[in-house]
C-alpha cells in the first residue's frame, strides 16, 4: 500500500513537474507579450472600443457637453450608406491610394535598383538625400510644398513660365481638383519614396550574386533577371511594403488638411477628412465614428488578404 | 528595431497622457486661476486692453491667476468641442457673433446676470441679440467689427482717381483706371479680393436684394439662386477677375491682404476695422504707409448708398463646466469696461456700448468703419447656422464662381441646396 502510495505520488509528482514545466514554457512567449498586449489594449483598443460605441449613438455637441450619448443602433450606419457624399468620397480614396501605391512602389523599386548601380559616392548622396526626406516632419514638408506651388509667389509657376511651358502666372493648381490631388499625389509619394526605396536597397544587397551570375549566363536580360530572379526572392519585403503603403496612404490627412488650408472643399475629401468634418466641424460625433468604422473594416479587409500571404510565404522559408 | 521603436513610441505616448493629466489636475486644484481664450486678434490688436483687464480683476481678487491662452479661427471650435468633453474647458471663451446659438441651443453656456457687466445698459442690440437665447442671457458683447475699403490715397492720386467713388460703378472704373497704371506689375492688384472671402461677397448679394436663406412656416430655405444673388455675383465676378490678383482658393486670411497691401502691391482691399493698424504693424506691416493710408465705406449700386457690411463682432461667454463661474464673469466684466473699450476702438473696432459712439467716431480710423456699420446685414439667426460656415458652403461657393470651374447658377444653386439641408438640421 505505501508502496504503491509513495510509487503514485512520484509519479504524479514527476508528471505534475513536467507538465508544470511544460506549461511554463508554453506560457513563456505569452508572458512575454503580455506587457505589450496590456499596452497596446489600453492606447488602441480603448480608443477602437470606444469609437465602435460612438457609432452606434447619436452623439452630437448637446451630448459631448453631457457626457452622455443616445444609443440609436444601426442609424448612422444607414445614414452614411444612403449619402452619395460617402460613396464618392469612398471611391476617390480607393483610387488616390491605387494611384500613390503604385508610384511609391514603382518610384522607390527603381530608386532602389539605381542605388545597386551607382558609384559608392553617389550611393551615400542619394541615400543621404532620401534619409533627409524621410526625417522631414509632415507639417513642415506640407508648407514646404504649399509655398513651391504657391499661387503668386511659387517657384513653381515661376519656372514653367520662364521654361515657356504656358502661361502659369497666378496659376492656382488647387482650382481643379485634378491637378490639386496631382500636387497633393506628388508631396505624399515624395514622402513615402525613401522608406521603400531604401528598405528594398536592403532587401537587394540580399540577392546572392551568383543567382544572378547564372541567369545571365543563360541569356537572361537585365529585366528578365529581375522579374524572374529579383522579384520573386524580395515578394515578403515587397508584400509588406505594399501593405504598409496602403494603410498609410489610405489614411492621409494631414497633407490636405494643412495644404488647403483647414478648409478643404468636399472635392478633395478623402475617408478621413470626410470623417474628422462630420465630426469636428458639424459636430456629429456619431456619424463621424461610423464614418471611421467603415474605413477601418475596409483597410482590414483589404490589409488581411496580404497578411495572408505574408505569414504563408514566412512559412515557405 | 522596429518593436524596440514601438515600445519607445508607446512609452512617449502614455508619458503624453500622463504629463497633460498631471496637468490637469494641477488646474483643478488651483480654485483661483481662470483660463480664458480669447483669439489671437486681441494678441496682434490690443494686448493692452487684455493687461489691463487683468490687473484691474486682480486689485480686485488678489492672488487670483489670470492664463490666457489665445486661439485661432478656423480650429477653435474644434479645440473647444475637444476640451468640452475632456473636462477642460476654459472658464472664459471668445466666440464669434455667429457661433454662438449652436452653444447656447446646446447648453453650453452659463446663464449670465446683465448687471455684472458694467456697459450692459448700451450693449449694441446687435451683439446682445447674439447673447440671447430663450430670453436668457448667455454671454457679453466684446466688440464688433464691419468692413469698409482700406485703399492707398497715393495709388489712387497716382492713377487719376478723384476722392472716392460714390458707386460701384464708379468705384469698378476707379479699380480699371489703377489696372490700367499699375498692373504690368504681375503681382498688382487694384481690389485684392481672396477667392474664399464670403463676407465680403455676402455683401454684394445684400445690395442687390438677396439673402443667404428665409424661413417659411418654420422652414428654411437656401436662397443664394435667387435671381437678385445671381446679378450680384455676376456682378462681383467681374470685379474679381479684372481687379484682383488674389489666390483664388484662399480665405481673407491666407495671407491677410494687409501683407501684400503693406508691400505696396495693393491698392485696395475690403477689410476690418482692425486691418488698419495691422497694415502699420512694424513686424507685420509697414509702418511707414501711415501717412498714405485711408479709408471708406464700400458704395452701394445704388447712387448715395452704402454697400450693407457683416456686422460681425465677438462675444465673451462662460462655459457649463467652470468651476470658477464669478471669478470669469469678474474678468469679463474688467475685459469689456469703458476703459478697455476705448483702447479696443483705438485698435479699429466698434465697441460693445453705444455710449462710445463719439468716442471713435473721433477717430479717422474708426470712423469709416462705424459709419459702414449703419447698413448690416447679418447671417440667418438658425441654430444650424455655424455648421454652415464649417462645412465651408459659401467659401466653396464663392472660389467656384470666381475661378470658372462652376456657373454661378450651378454653383449657388448647389450651395442653396446644402445650406436649406443644414439649417433645417442636417
Amino acid at each position: 500500500m505505501a508502496v504503491a502510495e509513495s510509487e503514485f505520488d512520484l509519479a504524479s509528482r514527476r508528471r505534475r513537474r513536467w507538465s508544470r514545466h511544460h506549461l511554463g514554457q508554453a506560457a513563456l512567449p505569452y508572458g512575454l507579450l503580455a506587457p505589450t498586449a496590456v499596452v497596446i489594449g489600453a492606447v488602441l483598443g480603448y480608443p477602437l472600443y470606444l469609437i465602435a460605441r460612438l457609432s452606434f449613438e447619436k452623439y452630437g455637441l448637446f451630448e459631448l457637453i453631457r457626457h452622455k450619448g443616445t444609443w440609436i443602433g444601426l442609424e448612422n450606419y444607414t445614414r452614411i450608406l444612403h449619402d452619395s457624399q460617402f460613396w464618392r468620397v469612398l471611391l476617390r480614396t480607393v483610387v488616390f491610394t491605387a494611384v500613390n501605391v503604385s508610384l511609391t512602389m514603382v518610384l522607390g523599386t527603381a530608386i532602389a535598383l539605381l542605388l545597386t548601380k551607382v558609384s559608392r559616392f553617389v550611393r551615400y548622396l542619394l541615400t543621404a538625400a532620401l534619409v533627409f526626406v524621410w526625417a522631414t516632419p509632415v507639417v513642415v514638408a506640407v508648407d514646404v510644398w504649399r509655398w513651391l506651388v504657391d499661387s503668386q509667389f511659387g517657384l513653381v509657376n515661376w519656372v514653367l513660365t520662364e521654361l515657356h511651358v504656358g502661361n502659369f502666372v497666378h496659376h492656382d493648381w488647387f482650382v481643379n481638383p485634378w491637378s490639386g490631388f496631382a500636387v497633393i499625389t506628388a508631396l505624399v509619394v515624395w514622402g513615402a519614396i525613401p522608406f521603400v526605396a531604401i528598405t528594398i536597397f536592403a532587401g537587394l544587397s540580399q540577392v546572392p550574386g551568383e543567382l544572378i551570375e547564372a541567369a545571365k549566363i543563360d541569356g537572361a536580360r537585365s529585366w528578365n533577371v529581375f522579374r524572374e530572379v529579383t522579384l520573386p526572392l524580395l515578394k515578403p519585403i515587397f508584400v509588406i511594403l505594399i501593405s504598409l503603403s496602403i494603410i498609410w496612404d489610405f489614411q492621409v490627412f494631414n497633407q490636405i488638411w494643412i495644404m488647403l488650408d483647414q478648409r478643404p472643399s468636399p472635392d478633395y475629401y478623402l475617408m478621413s477628412v470626410y470623417s474628422f468634418v462630420e465630426s469636428f466641424r458639424l459636430s456629429e460625433y456619431g456619424l463621424g465614428s461610423a464614418i471611421a468604422v467603415v474605413m477601418v473594416l475596409i483597410m482590414f479587409a483589404v490589409t488581411f488578404v496580404y497578411v495572408r500571404q505574408m505569414v504563408k510565404a514566412g512559412e515557405v522559408h | 528595431m522596429k518593436a524596440r521603436f514601438l515600445v519607445a513610441a508607446v512609452l512617449a505616448a502614455i508619458l503624453a497622457v500622463a504629463a497633460t493629466t498631471a496637468s490637469g489636475g494641477t488646474k483643478k486644484g488651483q480654485a483661483d486661476k481662470i483660463v480664458v481664450w480669447l483669439q489671437d486678434d486681441a494678441k496682434n490688436g490690443w494686448p493692452e486692453a487684455v493687461a489691463a483687464a487683468t490687473s484691474a480683476f486682480q486689485a480686485k481678487h488678489p492672488g487670483a491667476e489670470v492664463d490666457v491662452q489665445y486661439q485661432q479661427w478656423p480650429t477653435h471650435l474644434t479645440k473647444f468641442d475637444a476640451a468640452l468633453a475632456g473636462g477642460n474647458a476654459p472658464d472664459v471663451i471668445e466666440m464669434g457673433n455667429t457661433e454662438t446659438t449652436k452653444y447656447m441651443a446646446a447648453g453650453a453656456f452659463a446663464a449670465l446676470q446683465a448687471k455684472s457687466f458694467p456697459n450692459a445698459k448700451t450693449w449694441l442690440g446687435a451683439l446682445k441679440g447674439s447673447c440671447s437665447f430663450n430670453g436668457k442671457l448667455y454671454c457679453a458683447p466684446y466688440y464688433a467689427g464691419a468692413r469698409a475699403v482700406i485703399y492707398r490715397k497715393d495709388y489712387y492720386r497716382q492713377a487719376g482717381v478723384k476722392g472716392t467713388p460714390k458707386t460701384l460703378a464708379q468705384f469698378v472704373s476707379d479699380g480699371k483706371k489703377l489696372m490700367k497704371k499699375f498692373g504690368k506689375d504681375r503681382n498688382f492688384s487694384a481690389v485684392y479680393f481672396a477667392g474664399k472671402n464670403w463676407y465680403a461677397s455676402m455683401q454684394f448679394v445684400y445690395d442687390y436684394g438677396g439673402q443667404i436663406a428665409v424661413l417659411k412656416n418654420g422652414k428654411w430655405k437656401g436662397t443664394l439662386n435667387s435671381p437678385q444673388a445671381i446679378k450680384a455675383f455676376t456682378v462681383l465676378k467681374g470685379v474679381v477677375r479684372s481687379l484682383s490678383r488674389a489666390p483664388l482658393t484662399v480665405d481673407e486670411s491666407h495671407p491677410y491682404p494687409s501683407i501684400p497691401f503693406a508691400q505696396g502691391k495693393v491698392a485696395s482691399f475690403v477689410g476690418n476695422g482692425w486691418e488698419w493698424p495691422y497694415t502699420l504693424d512694424a513686424k507685420v506691416g509697414n509702418p511707414a504707409l501711415a501717412p498714405v493710408m485711408g479709408a471708406y465705406p464700400m458704395p452701394s449700386h445704388i447712387k448715395g448708398r452704402y454697400m450693407p457690411t457683416f456686422l460681425g463682432g465677438s462675444d465673451l461667454a462662460v462655459p457649463v463646466t467652470t468651476k470658477n463661474k464669478g471669478l470669469a464673469v469678474d474678468w469679463i466684466a474688467a475685459f469689456t469696461s469703458s476703459a478697455q473699450m476705448k483702447t479696443i476702438a483705438d485698435a479699429g473696432n466698434i465697441p460693445n456700448s453705444t455710449k462710445l459712439a463719439s468716442y471713435t467716431l473721433g477717430n479717422p480710423k474708426v470712423e469709416p468703419f462705424a459709419k459702414a456699420a449703419k447698413f448690416s446685414w447679418f447671417v440667418p439667426t438658425a441654430t444650424h447656422w455655424v455648421d454652415v460656415e464649417n462645412a465651408n458652403i459659401l467659401q466653396d461657393m464663392c472660389s467656384q464662381i470666381f475661378s470658372g470651374s462652376k456657373t454661378v447658377k450651378a454653383a449657388t444653386t448647389s450651395a442653396s441646396n446644402a445650406i436649406t439641408r443644414i439649417l433645417n438640421g442636417g
